[in-house]
């Protein structure tokens, strides 16, 4: 079927297989392979994107629902050719070990600040709660958030 | 101005590799392709013991899409590999041994039909018994796993006289302990890329962990020398000693796939795959028998450890020993005797996981010393201080510990962060209260061998290239999963060079292009890659600073590199910039590039005695966990744990504090929530709804204490760290459920219904929910 | 990867009921997609599945103050209740419930409607819903009826829908004034975490302290999930006490036997849940110790 859907601010016409999901539109159709593919079952959170204003896991969204939605992977965090405030923090404060959950970690941390730009410590944890990382422990990456909520 | 001791080591934050990893660019082994490419898909097992009988893959090979399905007939040389034992079967040849067991492979144009045609091909397999239970499996009637006995490791030290030490005893102790078995839980699924090369070779771009030994099973399986198998580390999403043999043999089948059809072939596992048939680390069960007076001076400790190996042997002969070496603790005792095993069972084998061999023999001595100090009527930590290491003590295999022994330091100062004594008087008393929330604090101390020790030899090579501009290239053996391993190898390079790590770019590992520098395991990464990294930096520095005398006309002796320049500390006018005497260097045909080249002291092991030189250097460290216990659900909240380490030196603070931290929840779901389970044969978990590990929301407060005692085994000091940071959380937990609680258990995880019930609850279960 | 889809997607009630009618055997209505993508994944891949996609449908997409009532779209997210005034002044529970549904993404896609029709005897929302006697309304091509929910429910992942019916609204009375309300999940971790046991009550008292309106729903226990009237008016009439509410929590344990029989879990959950329907009626009734919510 054809969808319509934007991604990182570019608009995209696709003709795609009904039974693709969101995560193999982007890694596999589209090439943005910094989304992660962990477990496909919405546990892990490496998938996560932010659509329409939220973040989701993108394993569970059929790729056919997103026709018509506006989407932002780790890809679009870029501002003007330069870091972002919150990816920088992450590189400051040592969130990032292997990476993997690094995508998803920031896009659920960036749907976070988009609401709510001063989250306390434990609003931050539920915003990654559905993130798992296995490297970090977790500490450097509230840090790392909370970091920007105090710029 | 105070002169810092270094100016790069223990200074810069930062890493290397963050930029890709942030911006989504690192490209991991599965978000790679190649033109033409192929994927390949297994068919495993369904049967814990089988003989096969036939294997039919010609409805799969008709299938549309399908260009080749291969078996183990189909493997040009050897069928099986092993880094130790050699027994494990890339596909497997006369019978499977667990759930799980690849048996065939399918390439396809795509991965779902690939996965499609796995369907179609069709096994006869005849059932053999087949048995789960360890000790089930040590009985001489049990079925038989491989050509042998299923207890093929045993592990011995021998210390003093234990009759003797027992005699001594005004108390002795015996209990038994459990621990489960714990998946790896590296967030990226295994994934490799085999291109075949012109000519007969083949380059992997895959996710293993050890590229060197991958590589050696490659061409043993492949018939081909090693110099025509190139593998290549992808960005790796974690490995936690996890991304070996299972890594292996993906390559292996890829590779095969590969070379069978002349077209690149991408192999990814799911999640459900990557639970079904990676390896886990081994669950123990642990008899421990302790000898003490009664003013807590040890006499006696006796062990006699069993390790559920699985269906094959792979890293088992080294993680026992291990635990063998060092399943009497810290702890001084003249009289030790333990017996470690390894027995195959029909299950998910059991391999190298973070820890190797301790977080099993830390849980069970550091509950016992609790016990003990219960017992005795003694404070669990003046328990500790009474026995444990110090200068000068020699360890259960006879080891004279060189200097630097930093038990009493670590132990005083996690102690003290948590206000120990206070906490533990007042829980004590607070258990008199009626309330449900029961609150207590525990700890747990280790020593633990650096690197690999009697294990193997144990070498590393990092390769440092001054460009002509002053750009720096490095290139290691040393793997990085995620750990940081080349950001602290770029520290010390840029330490000795006088520059900013900045200036370097890592390349990642590969076997073709940098001398074979054994597994990047035991956290021997720093210790080993760092000083591998500073002898190839000094090279480099040396022959710069020769060029730079000449050109500055100062004595060697005089001249400083330092923040990217190159001045005579007697004449600060006298200077260059590293980059202009870089090029001044090249035009002159001055070597730019060092190779470093590291081999640790060696070790010495007696298999017979159990007795030697384990490891060349030590380190130590102390957890303490302070709990709140719900008596009336079993849930336990870790509120807040302080780790104290000695590192030796830490080339890069922030790495090891987040080292430390990763370790400490991950010894937390050890402890509290996570079981890999198993039942006859069938694993009970097969993503991760199933299999739990701590979210952000299950985190405590923690404290990394680093401590530095810098020994001059390491570079500027370092040792390690990897290991250590999760080997201790568990046993300070326990401890700590047991202080608020006043109950024992004995056996991992301390789950709501152990805690509650005193015991385990047996689940049957649906997949997906609590009830079946 | 997911078995073949022939994907419908609808946009209005009509267009629903209309495509139900045609496909009354095969198709599998989507909302969220948080049960039935991973529920699919692990479905055998060579058989076709029909999907009607229900997730824009935008007029049941609201939460609705019908004055002593409030009406929940089908389709409203879990994330939707959390942020909800009105479901937080009037049936603060459920609101409590869906924050505690896995994780922040699930709850963005997870819709009411799902839980509900997917009937996992874990699902969050339902102990407060029945509590609430919440009554649902479905509709088909034929027309719609209306149902209590602890009817509609008939069992661990069992529903009394028909295949060309869907779920639109849910429906319930605002607690009355005064009352107050409480929903503990216990589970194996604090989030992305399935509910071993759980407890949705409400409560109030009269101006002489008497227990006046009290509801207690356990969730986790029994396959399907119901109020316990029996300890309900056993606690009618009462002036709150901790024995009471002990007594109260023995009672509802003691019925969870008598259903389920005893099984591997009971040696577990029989003191547990006990324990937890005694802390929500003293966190309702304001009885130390404290608050024990989650
Ligand atoms: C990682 C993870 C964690 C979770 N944690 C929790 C948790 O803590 N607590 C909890 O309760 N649940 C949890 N869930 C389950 C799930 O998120 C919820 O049940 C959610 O509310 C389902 O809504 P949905 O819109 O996603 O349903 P869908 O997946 O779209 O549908 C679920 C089922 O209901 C049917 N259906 C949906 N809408 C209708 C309708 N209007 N009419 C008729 N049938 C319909 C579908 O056909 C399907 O069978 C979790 C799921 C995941 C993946
Ligand atoms: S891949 Fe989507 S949540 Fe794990
Ligand atoms: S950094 Fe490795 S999983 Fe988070």
């Amino acid at each position: 079927m054809k969808i319509e859907i934007k991604v990182n601010n570019k608009r995209y016409c696709l003709e795609i297989e009904h039974n693709l999901t969101l995560l193999d539109l982007l890694r596999d159709e589209l090439g943005l392979t910094g989304t992660k593919r962990g477990c496909e079952i919405g546990e892990c959170g490496a998938c996560t994107v932010i659509m329409n204003g939220d973040a989701v896991n993108s394993c569970l969204v059929l790729a056919p629902q997103a026709d018509g939605s506006e989407i932002f992977t780790v890809e679009g965090l870029e501002e003007n050719g330069e870091l972002s405030i919150l990816q920088k923090a992450f590189i400051e404060h040592e969130a990032v070990h292997c990476g993997f959950c690094t995508p998803g970690m920031l896009m659920s941390a960036k749907a976070l600040l988009d609401k709510n730009p001063h989250p306390t410590e434990e609003e931050i944890k539920i915003a990654i709660s559905g993130n798992l990382c296995r490297c970090t422990g977790y500490k450097q990456i509230i840090e790392a958030i909370k970091s920007v909520s105090n710029q | 101005m105070q002169k810092k001791e270094h100016n790069v080591v223990g200074q810069y934050t930062g890493r290397l590799d963050a930029f890709g990893k942030v911006t989504g660019r690192a490209l991991y082994a599965a978000d790679r392709c190649f033109p033409g490419m192929l994927y390949g898909a297994v068919l495993r097992s369904p049967y814990p013991h089988a003989r096969i009988l036939q294997i039919s893959t010609n409805a799969a090979t008709r299938k549309k899409g399908v260009i080749a399905a291969l078996t183990a007939s189909d493997i040009p040389g050897a069928r099986v590999f092993g880094v130790v034992v050699k027994n494990q079967s890339v596909m497997a040849e006369d019978k499977v041994r667990f759930i799980g067991d690849g048996v065939a492979i399918v390439a396809a144009l795509t991965e779902r039909e690939a996965r499609e045609a796995v369907g179609l091909i069709r096994v006869e397999y005849k059932l053999l018994p087949a048995v789960f239970d360890v000790e089930e499996a040590m009985k001489p009637d049990a079925p038989r796993i491989h050509q042998g006995d299923n207890v093929f490791i045993h592990h011995k030290v021998r210390r003093g006289s234990i009759e003797k030490g027992f005699q001594e005893a005004e108390v002795i102790l015996k209990r038994s302990y459990r621990t489960q078995r714990i998946e790896h839980s590296y967030l990226e699924p295994e994934a490799a890329l085999a291109l075949p090369l012109p000519g007969d070779g083949i380059k992997i771009e895959c996710c293993a962990q050890n590229a060197y030994s991958t590589r050696r099973s490659v061409s043993e399986v492949l018939g081909i020398p090693m110099n025509r198998v190139e593998i290549e580390q992808a960005t790796m999403g974690g490995s936690f000693g996890g991304k070996d043999e299972v890594m292996t043999s993906l390559c292996c089948r890829a590779a095969l796939l590969a070379l069978k059809t002349g077209r690149p072939v991408k192999m990814v596992n799911t999640r459900e795959e990557s639970f079904l048939e990676s390896y886990k680390r081994h669950p123990y069960i642990l008899y421990y028998k302790i000898g003490a007076k009664k003013n807590g001076r040890l006499t006696a400790i006796e062990a006699r450890i069993i390790a559920d190996a699985g269906a094959y042997a792979s890293m088992s002969p080294f993680v026992t020993w291990r635990s063998a070496v060092q399943a009497a603790g810290p702890y001084e005792c003249l009289n030790v005797k333990t017996d470690a095993f390894a027995v195959y069972t029909n299950q998910a084998y059991t391999g190298a996981m973070r820890g190797f061999g301790s977080p099993q023999v830390n849980f069970a001595i550091e509950s016992l010393m609790d016990e003990l100090a219960q017992e005795l009527n003694l404070d669990p930590l003046e328990l500790r201080l009474k026995n444990c290491f110090t200068e000068g003590s020699v360890t259960a295999t006879g080891q004279k510990l060189n200097p630097g022994v930093s038990l009493k330091e670590v132990l005083q100062k996690a102690a003290g962060e948590m206000k120990w004594e206070m906490k533990r008087a007042l829980y004590e008393g607070e258990k008199r209260n009626q309330d449900y929330i029961k609150r207590g604090i525990g700890l747990a101390c280790s020593y633990r061998g650096v690197s690999l020790g009697a294990e193997g030899i144990d070498a590393a090579a990092t390769v440092v290239s001054v460009q002509s501009d002053g750009s720096v290239i490095m290139w290691s053996g040393i793997s990085d999963m995620g750990q940081g391993a080349q950001t602290a190898q770029a520290i010390i390079a840029s330490e000795v060079l006088g520059i900013s790590p900045d200036r370097i770019t890592f390349f990642p590992v590969n076997t073709s292009r940098i001398s074979d520098s054994g597994p990047t395991v035991a956290s021997r990464g720093t210790i080993m890659g760092g000083s591998a990294a500073k002898k190839g930096a000094e090279t480099v520095r040396d022959s710069m600073l020769k060029e730079a005398s000449i050109i500055l006309d100062e004595s060697i002796d005089n001249l400083i590199m330092y923040n990217n320049w190159i001045f005579s500390s007697k004449n600060r006018t006298k200077k260059t910039s590293f980059s202009a005497l870089a090029g001044e260097c090249f035009n002159r045909g001055v070597k730019l590039f060092g190779f470093g080249w590291h081999k640790s002291p060696s070790t010495t092991w007696d298999e017979k005695t159990g007795q030697g030189q384990a490891y060349f250097t030590f380190v130590y460290g102390c957890n303490v966990a302070e709990v709140e216990v719900d008596t009336e659900t079993g849930q336990v909240k870790v509120i807040r744990i302080a780790a104290a380490h000695d590192v030796g030196k830490a080339i890069n603070r922030a790495g090891v504090e987040g080292q430390i931290y990763g370790g400490l929840v991950m010894g937390m779901g050890y402890g509290l929530m996570e079981e890999f389970s198993i039942q006859e044969g069938e694993p009970q978990c097969y993503n991760f709804d199933e299999y739990l590990i701590p979210t952000a929301c299950d985190i405590p407060d923690m404290k990394a204490i680093i401590v530095e005692n810098p020994d001059p085994l390491g570079p500027f000091g370092a040792k390690s760290i990897g290991e250590p940071a999760t080997e201790l959380a568990a046993p300070a937990i326990l401890n700590a459920i047991c202080h608020a609680t006043g109950k024992r258990i004995r056996e991992l995880p301390a789950d709501l219904e152990k805690v509650l019930l005193d015991h385990k609850l047996k689940r049957i279960s649906k997949r997906g929910s609590e009830e079946k | 990867m997911l078995p073949e889809i022939k994907y419908y997607k609808a946009n209005t009630v009509e267009e629903t009921v209309h495509i139900l009618a045609q496909n009354k055997h095969a198709i599998r209505i989507l909302a969220g997609g948080t049960d039935l993508l991973p529920e699919l994944r692990s479905e055998k891949q060579n058989r076709k599945v029909i999907i009607l996609d229900i997730s824009s449908i935008k007029l049941l997409n609201k939460i609705e103050d019908e004055g002593h009532f409030i009406r929940i779209g089908a389709l409203v997210k879990h994330s939707q209740m959390v942020e909800s005034i009105l479901l937080g002044r009037h049936a603060g529970f459920l609101t409590q419930a869906s924050s505690l549904v896995g994780s922040a993404q699930i709850r963005n896609r997870g819709t009411l409607g799902g839980n509900i029709c997917n009937a996992a005897p874990c699902a969050d929302t339902l102990p407060p819903l029945v509590a609430l006697d919440a009554e649902l309304t479905l509709e088909s091509s034929s027309g719609n009826r209306t149902e209590l929910l602890s009817g509609f429910i008939r069992g661990a992942y069992k529903t009394n829908r028909a295949n060309d019916e869907f779920l639109t609204w849910i429906r319930f009375k605002k607690l009355p004034e005064g009352c107050r309300s409480n929903f503990i999940k216990l589970g194996r971790r604090e989030a992305l975490s399935i509910a071993r046991l759980q407890v949705a009550a409400c409560g109030m008292i009269d101006s002489n302290n008497k227990i006046c309106y009290i509801r207690i729903v356990p969730g986790s226990t029994t396959p399907n999930v119901f109020r316990f009237t029996e300890v309900e008016e056993y606690l009618l009439g009462n002036e709150p006490s901790e024995r009471l509410f002990s007594k109260a929590g023995d009672m509802v344990a003691r019925k969870m036997v008598e259903i389920t029989g005893v099984r591997w879990s009971t040696e577990y959950k029989k003191p547990v849940i006990a324990a937890l329907v005694r802390r929500s009626l003293q966190a309702i009734f304001n009885l130390k110790p404290g608050v024990a919510v989650k």
